[in-house]
């Protein structure tokens, strides 16, 4: 009888795959490549964007159950308090029915002066609403996730307002989702204007007693700020439209030893608010508006 | 057969139930994690752990890496995070698993406990040397409230092989 009619593999039964040990280290590897890929070379952005949106049916479901919570308590709020909220948004109206008439004529004031001094027009930027999905459950950064991506052209880097101020990027996005990032987040960092002295300044964002802040960097102890300054987008990153209200200055810490001054703002945008607006970076308008003339 | 002496004979396992509690272990864990608390304990390392360990032959490293790269792309942490810990953890299941039914839950939780916390430790430490901030000390909790849910999915994800089948004519017990 010949050897290699044998046969020497085990029975179905004992068959029980690679070792543990060897799976162990092939799915660590694999592990450990995908975080270095994704934090290093960005290769793994398609790999990403692939999975959230397969995931998103899924999100979508989890997400039901708060969605249905806030309307059964909208449902229930009384008739009383619905009333005051219209008042209040009237009153709003109003206001700046008067502020926006001002604005018109402002902005033909604007534009003659500037004719007259040959400056570039400032622009004006498209914009799209969005809707504020979930906020990402990341510990370790602060986003929040809105329902624009791709298909809706939302552009990388676009910034992100809501009624009060700026709140933010979108550093990443999906063919349905975009992620925001908050200006709050360590890593975010806007160029801001002190709207009283034209001092230009930049901040980041920083946590202060537990409260959510942005800090402003690198000012001089000697500097001329004030608790209560307003901040304003500058304009010349190219990426924010000029004079977005940003935050408004609310610590100042001065010591002899530094010569810097520690300066916190509180954001003055909502930031758990239902509704953003996504505008276009401000140098897309630009080249944009290049294109068509 | 290993099984703890106070444990009483189990029916066989349906794949079907496992699939369908790892994936309501993970639309809880996705829910939990929108609260944002530091504290949440992770439901789906949890069921990982106790599928590695009550079934090591069904419930693997693969499906642990695939459960944990979609954690990561829901939480958008970096691709890879909690996928290397749910291999971690279901590694540590497979080598425990002959060894730990013998033991009652309290001690059987005292030995998962460790591992537990080095699946979030591993975690944060990767967040930490990738240049994150330390969240909080609150996320250190974590992982003794997935060792208090031992129990708990011992009681639940047994239930269907708990089950006292009919007893008839032709199966007296």
């Amino acid at each position: 009888m010949a050897l290699d009619s044998l046969d020497r593999s085990p029975p179905p039964f004992f068959r029980v795959g690679f070792a543990p040990l060897t799976k162990l280290v092939f799915f660590s590897a694999l592990s450990l490549l995908l975080v270095f890929c994704d934090k290093q070379l960005q290769y793994t952005k398609p790999l990403r964007a692939g999975l959230s949106t397969i995931i998103l049916p899924v999100q979508w479901l989890v997400l039901q159950p708060g969605v249905a919570l806030s309307a059964i308590g909208t449902y229930f709020q009384s008739l009383d308090q619905a009333q005051k909220n219209l008042k209040a948004a009237e009153l709003k109206v109003l206001q700046q029915t008067v502020r926006s008439q001002q604005v018109e004529q402002l902005q033909i004031e604007n534009q003659n002066l500037r004719l007259l001094m040959d400056l570039q027009f400032s622009i004006d930027v498209s914009s799209q609403t969005a809707e504020v999905l979930f906020d990402v459950p990341d510990l370790f950064n602060q986003r929040i996730v809105i329902n624009r991506g791709q298909l809706k052209n939302v552009a990388l880097g676009s910034p992100v307002i809501d009624a009060g101020g700026v709140v933010g990027q979108v550093t990443r996005v999906f063919p349905l989702t975009s992620e925001v990032t908050l200006l709050t987040d360590r890593d975010q960092s806007i160029p801001v204007l002190n709207s009283r002295t034209g001092a230009r300044n930049i901040t980041s964002g920083d946590v202060l007693a537990g409260l959510q802040m942005i800090e402003l960097k690198f000012v001089p102890a000697s500097a001329d700020v004030k608790e209560g300054d307003l901040l304003t987008t500058s304009g010349i990153d190219g990426i924010y439209p000029a004079g977005l209200q940003v935050a408004r200055i609310s610590h100042i810490e001065r010591r002899v030893d530094i010569s810097f001054a520690r300066i916190h703002a509180s954001p003055l945008a909502e930031l758990k608010g239902r509704h953003v607006l996504v505008l276009q970076p401000a140098a897309a308008s630009t080249t944009n508006k290049g294109k068509t003339p | 057969m290993m099984m703890s002496h106070r444990e009483a004979l189990l029916l066989p396992v349906s794949p079907w139930f496992i699939a369908l509690s790892l994936l309501m272990s993970l639309l809880l864990s996705m829910l939990l994690g929108l609260s944002q608390a530091l504290w949440i304990p992770d439901v789906l390392a949890v069921s990982i752990f106790f599928w590695g360990i009550h079934q090591p032959h069904r419930v693997g490293m693969a499906t642990a890496f695939v459960l944990g790269l979609w954690m990561d792309v829901q939480n958008s942490s970096l691709l890879g995070q909690h996928a290397l810990s749910y291999v971690l953890l279901s590694y540590f299941a497979f080598s425990m698993h002959r060894r730990l039914l013998w033991f009652p839950i309290k001690e059987q939780m005292l030995q998962i406990a460790p591992f537990f916390i080095l699946a979030e430790l591993i975690g944060l430490l990767i967040r930490l040397i990738t240049g994150d901030d330390f969240p909080g000390w609150p996320m250190l909790l974590s992982p003794f409230i997935e060792t208090l849910l031992w129990p708990v999915a011992n009681y639940i994800l047994l239930a269907p092989q708990r089950r006292a089948h009919d007893p008839d004519v032709n199966r007296p017990i």
